[in-house]
């Protein structure tokens, strides 16, 4: 294993790049005027996580984490929505797990290459690994909770992987 | 002007497809590679030939990649210009996909502007629209 190998996040990425990343996706996806804003609300009970992982130098994955409610506002601000139109469970899944694939898609270009980008999957969010292999922003959209996290692999997130220190 | 969308997700389908709308694009769309191959041959049976293909990368069943090299394959697809519509945005993907024969690279996110001026640069803008 190399020295860049057993790299952990946080020596690959800080909050404010993650946060400069979230800065050009909110306003091209979620909408004109719309911003994640970096300023911790109280966590909602129940979540919704959408994710990609990320191969190669690094191993691991990009969570996006908020309410149920908030994830579907977030599909109705994608997909422009207007009432009477309402979103489906599969529209939330698909602008939320398509949220996670654009932040993931650019945070991977900031980290050692060349790694490869999963397709985005919906859930409960993936067990983080190495306390120090966690680079997590906590902030709100529209005044709802909402968490970027990229986090290192766990032997669940890649059960063949070898490279992830232990 | 004809344009195929071809995004795994349903909702950068509804991104790119209402931009390209709004540029005067006949627009349709498709899930993956394979779904956006059988359009093209579908299309091209109907006289429905796409000006330009948008196309994300990371997809089910056949990505990107292998979609722009099964339409450089066939001859019958030649005219047909192809953009790659991603978040990959390292260099070395960005070189492949020129080099397997992309004409042209967006990466995620993007504006509307940004598109635009990416089709100017085709010369697949129409002209009331760069007017």
């Amino acid at each position: 294993m190399t020295l860049q190998e057993a790299q952990s996040i946080t020596a690959l990425l800080d909050q404010e790049t993650v946060q400069s990343i979230a800065d050009e996706i909110w306003p091209a996806l979620v909408g004109d005027g719309e911003a994640f804003v970096p300023v911790p609300v109280a966590p909602p009970a129940e979540v919704v996580s959408a994710w990609v992982t990320i191969s190669g130098p690094w191993d691991g994955a990009v969570v996006l984490t908020c309410a149920p409610a908030t994830a579907e506002a977030l599909a109705e601000s994608v997909l422009m929505t207007r009432p009477p139109t309402v979103v489906d469970d599969e529209d939330v899944a698909d602008a939320l797990g398509e949220l996670a694939n654009v932040l993931g898609g650019n945070i991977k270009s900031v980290l050692p290459g060349p790694s490869s980008l999963g397709l985005p999957q919906i859930g409960s969010a993936p067990t983080t690994g190495r306390l120090d292999d966690v680079c997590r922003v906590n902030g709100q959209w529209r005044g709802q909770s909402l968490t970027i996290t990229v986090q290192g692999a766990t032997p669940a997130l890649h059960p063949s992987g070898t490279e992830v220190p232990q | 002007m004809r344009a195929l969308v071809i995004d795994d997700s349903r909702a950068m389908r509804r991104i790119v497809g209402n931009i390209l709308k709004d540029f005067g694009y006949e627009v349709r769309e498709a899930g993956d590679g394979q779904q956006a191959l059988d359009a093209l041959r579908e299309g091209k049976a109907e006289g429905w030939v796409p000006d330009l293909c948008c196309i994300d990368w990371n997809m089910p069943v056949m990505d990107g990649l292998q979609f722009v090299m099964a339409v450089r394959a066939n001859p019958h697809f030649r005219q047909v210009t192809l953009m790659m519509v991603t978040t990959e945005s390292e260099t070395g993907q960005i070189v492949k996909a020129l080099a397997a024969g992309a004409h042209e690279y967006l990466i995620k996110p993007f504006t509307a502007d940004a598109l635009r001026d990416k089709l100017a640069l085709l010369g697949l803008l129409p002209e009331e629209v760069s007017a």
